[in-house]
């Protein structure tokens, strides 16, 4: 009985193993920077011209350093529309205090402090052992850091003043 | 057909005439296995003759008329050794005869009456037939018949269609080039020509024979690769019944980005089945209801079916009605959800859920069939048998945009006559006569007739078995003019070993096939993947030539048996759906005779039972298919995977058993339309598991197939089934 047994239990592990459908890596391949899933709450607000994703190396403390340190400096807008969206951001390998999601209100930017007034801090990505600190995330040369995801609020926009000082 | 019918009537007072003439004998006992076991469905007949019939699920048989004087009476049945027994008769008596049957896992299937066409006895066929027995079906606690072949060396369903050796691809339910009989009553549907699995409950079923190959000379139109011919249950004398109950529950995708709701699909169903008989006449009807949640959003399905058949019998004819009608709601994943199309949670492709704009659709379908028979045994030399038919699809399909219905007919009509002019040999003919029609939306009104006349001849000569036959088939179309198709078969068998019994046969026939186009290929105009799908009249038949040459080996050092044949089809004006780019930029599908194509092969299976509770089976095919266009650009047909192999494995001890199946198909090299659908593919690897336990008259089976939970798709954007765990409990009485 063993010989039998044995074959079958071969054959189905030659040939039975793995090779099936898998979701999609979140992040694209071959990035360098960080990457991972964006989950949406609340109503989307009427106003909405998009969202995007942005790091900053130290945790801003003005308005100024919110626009003039923003990693990318042109970050491209995530699918909002979805319960959950993948998004994926190049940025420069080291390491980063704030990966920041940014809910923008329709109007033109002017990359200078006064672009605060059409956003919002959507959500960012928080310290998985103490979720009420912002995250720190580490990005390796040639690498991407994975998992870094943020919940969306829509209902709780807050706005920059929330988080660093703005002058007048 | 007047004639023909006018014919039979009046040959049925003559074979009851003629039987009168002399008292007839009869012959009656049981058949059990050395354990003192009813087999049932076991066939018990006087070779060379036009006499045989079946045990009963009390293994009790009833064999008239028979003539007085000594006979040879054989017994065969699945799984035991066939045993012969010489018997006197007396003329105007009756006689007891008792067998018993020792169990032989090695034992080739008896393919004793493989169909109704030539009802052949201790005799196999030149072509490769597989059977699924009652008690394969149980054993693997399958709901539905597709699940039952599914599991046949060489046998592939792709999204419901059935592929023998590679034979029908997947073209979305618009053809099929397999032939299904009932009872020797085809039943392919009149407007689309595919086949309803769910028109019988699986309780309903004895066993399931699969002739591979063309099969064209006997069964005409759609046996083009093969032949599936569905045997009943009999009706036994007494009363039984039967209470089949089953629950079960699917797997949650394994992935939780792929999850789609927050509990549990569950599946249930209830059968019932009561029957009443007695020698000269019985009944039985049955009923049931099945309701699924599906494995992916939106794959619910109700399903309601009712059957009845009856049985009157005389000294040497035999009528038998039977009906069945199924009605059904089920929502209809199209496709599965790409990005965008859906809230895909950051994946390029969501197999579980569907497209946005699909939600919502779902397809009434109902479906019925009538049929009756009769079988005069002339003599033990000479028989006839006729046969009426009614099928009807009735189909309509809510979808978001548009909805569509069709409502085919297929009505049926034959008669055949059978000789045994010595023990050596058996001729067959008869004229068949087919009046299809549909009313829909997308098809039309149209009706498509067809006309056939066959016959067929099996003549032993010294070791040689040699069967030659021809078949020419008229169609026409809405009355237009006639198209004629002629299909001849050759065949020869061989025996290689001179074992008194269960020896070694080389085989090798070669037969031509052909499908006629069905009115829905011809005439459909829909919409599909955002394109016109554009009607075309002009469809001419699809045919081809099958060769085969196969060998069965003795038992080989007792523990192990193998089978293989080599297969090769040359077809022409195959039947594809093809891309039509009208300028200046609009692309529609149409379907065209536009394929030459090649279909090669080795299928092969091995049995063995090393031991005496352990028996195990493999079986392996290899496809290698090439289309040759007419811009000579060729490749391999779509939908066709390399390599296909199964393999199974039971072991017994007492009223418990454990068993295992495992398929692997190769993934697909070719698909069609591709451009325009997922071209994402994966091959496929599904293990089930099962196991059973009985108790008096009720028996336990639980199964659990795609035990793995292995995602995979065998069409684009289709996602097949997940782990599913189902329980099943079956009362007897």
């Amino acid at each position: 009985m063993r010989l039998p047994l044995a074959g079958f239990i071969l054959l189905v592990a030659l040939v039975g193993c793995g090779g099936g459908l898998e979701p999609e890596p979140i992040c694209a391949p071959g990035l360098v920077g960080v990457c991972g899933t964006l989950h949406f709450r609340g109503a989307i607000p009427p106003q909405t011209d998009n969202v995007f994703v942005a790091a900053y190396v130290t945790f801003p403390r003005t308005c100024n350093d919110l626009i003039a340190n923003r990693q990318p400096f042109f970050p491209g807008s995530v699918p909002y529309t979805d319960s959950v969206a993948a998004y994926s951001v190049g940025l420069l390998p080291g390491r980063y205090e704030w990966v920041v999601a940014v809910w923008k209100k329709v109007g033109t930017l002017t990359a200078t402090a006064a672009d605060t007034a059409l956003l919002r801090v959507a959500g960012y990505y928080r310290n998985p052992g103490d979720t009420s600190q912002a995250g720190v995330v580490a990005v390796a040369n040639g690498a991407a850091a994975g998992n870094i995801d943020i919940v969306i609020d829509f209902d709780k926009l807050r706005p920059a003043t929330d988080f660093v000082t703005c002058g007048p | 057909m007047r004639t023909l019918t006018v014919v039979l009537l009046l040959l049925l007072p003559v074979g009851v005439a003629a039987q009168r003439k002399t008292p007839a004998a009869m012959l009656r006992g049981t058949v059990r296995d050395t354990a003192g076991a009813a087999v049932r469905s076991a066939v018990v007949g006087v070779p060379g003759t036009t006499l045989y019939t079946q045990t009963d699920p009390n293994g009790r048989y009833r064999l008239a008329p028979l003539p007085a004087g000594d006979l040879t009476v054989r017994v065969a049945a699945i799984g035991f050794q066939p045993t012969a027994k010489a018997v006197t008769m007396t003329a105007g008596d009756s006689t007891v005869a008792d067998f018993a049957l020792v169990p032989s896992p090695l034992e080739l299937t008896p393919l004793d009456v493989v169909s109704t066409k030539v009802p052949r006895f201790g005799d196999r066929a030149a072509t490769s037939v597989a059977q699924v027995s009652e008690r394969e079906i149980d054993k693997r606690a399958v709901n539905t018949i597709d699940e039952a072949v599914d599991k046949a060396a060489g046998i592939q369903f792709l999204n419901g269609q059935i592929n023998i050796r590679g034979s029908t691809g997947y073209v979305q339910g618009l053809n099929s080039r397999v032939l299904l009989l009932v009872d020797g009553v085809p039943m392919n549907q009149g407007d689309r020509g595919g086949i309803n699995w769910d028109l019988l409950s699986v309780d309903e079923i004895e066993s399931v024979e699969i002739l591979k190959g063309a099969g064209s000379s006997l069964y005409g139109s759609s046996a083009f690769g093969g032949v599936i011919n569905v045997t009943t249950h009999d009706i036994p004398n007494g009363i039984h019944t039967r209470l089949r109950l089953t629950g079960g529950l699917y797997g949650d995708p394994p992935h939780p980005v792929w999850s789609f709701r927050d509990n549990p699909g569950l599946l249930g169903s209830a059968d019932f089945a009561a029957s009443y008989g007695n020698d000269e006449m019985g009944a039985r009807v049955s009923g049931g209801d099945r309701h699924s949640d599906g494995y992916r959003q939106q794959d619910r399905d109700d399903h309601l079916h009712f059957a009845a058949k009856g049985r009157w019998t005389t000294n040497n004819t035999r009528v038998d009605l039977s009906g069945s009608w199924a009605a059904d709601r089920y929502d209809v994943p199209l496709s599965w959800c790409s990005r965008s199309e859906c809230d895909d949670r950051g994946q390029l492709f969501q197999p579980f859920m569907v497209d946005t704009t699909e939600r919502g659709a779902r397809t009434d379908s109902r479906k019925g069939y009538v049929a009756a028979q009769v079988r005069t045994t002339v003599s033990p030399q000479f028989a006839w048998s006729g046969r009426a038919s009614w099928l009807r699809t009735d189909f309509t399909d809510v979808r978001r945009s548009a909805s569509e219905f069709g409502i085919g007919d297929r009505f049926g009509l034959g008669g055949q006559l059978e000789a045994r002019p010595d023990t050596t040999r058996v001729v067959v003919v008869g004229v068949e006569g087919t009046l299809s029609d549909v009313s829909s939306d997308i098809f039309g009104d149209h009706t498509q007739s067809e006309f056939a006349a066959y016959g067929q001849s099996e003549q032993r000569v010294a070791s040689l078995h040699v069967s030659a036959g021809a078949r020419v088939d008229f169609l026409a179309v809405d009355g237009g003019s006639l198209t004629a198709v002629v299909s001849p078969r050759l065949g020869l068998t061989v025996p290689t070993d001179h074992r008194e019994r269960d020896g070694g046969q080389l085989r090798a026939s070669v037969g031509r096939g052909f499908r006629a186009p069905t009115m829905a290929e011809r005439f459909v105009r829909t919409v599909a993947l955002g394109l016109d799908v554009v009607p075309n009249p002009t469809l001419r038949p699809e045919n081809a030539w099958s060769f085969e040459i196969g060998h069965t080996s003795a038992p080989l050092w007792g523990l192990m048996r193998v089978d293989a044949a080599l297969f090769w089809t040359e077809a022409r004006d195959l039947i594809e759906p093809q891309t039509l780019f009208v300028p200046p930029d609009t692309v529609r599908i149409q379907l065209q005779n536009v394929v030459r194509a090649r279909l090669r092969g080795l299928d092969a299976s091995l049995t063995a039972a090393p031991l005496r509770r352990l028996s195990t089976t493999v079986g392996y095919t290899y496809l290698d298919t090439r289309r040759q266009l007419a811009d000579s650009a060729s490749g391999p047909l779509a939908f066709r995977p390399r390599h296909l192999l199964t393999a199974g494995a039971d072991y017994t001890l007492g009223s418990a058993a454990v068993g295992a199946d495992f398929r692997f198909a190769s993934r697909v090299e070719k698909i069609e339309l591709e451009g325009f659908v997922d071209p994402r593919r994966v091959a496929m690897k599904v293990l089930d598991l099962r196991g059973s336990w009985s108790s008096g008259p009720v028996v336990f089976r639980l199964l659990a197939s795609n035990v793995l939970n292995y995602i995979y798709n065998l069409v684009p954007e289709t996602l097949a089934p997940v782990r599913t765990l189902t329980l099943t409990a079956v009362w007897t009485h």
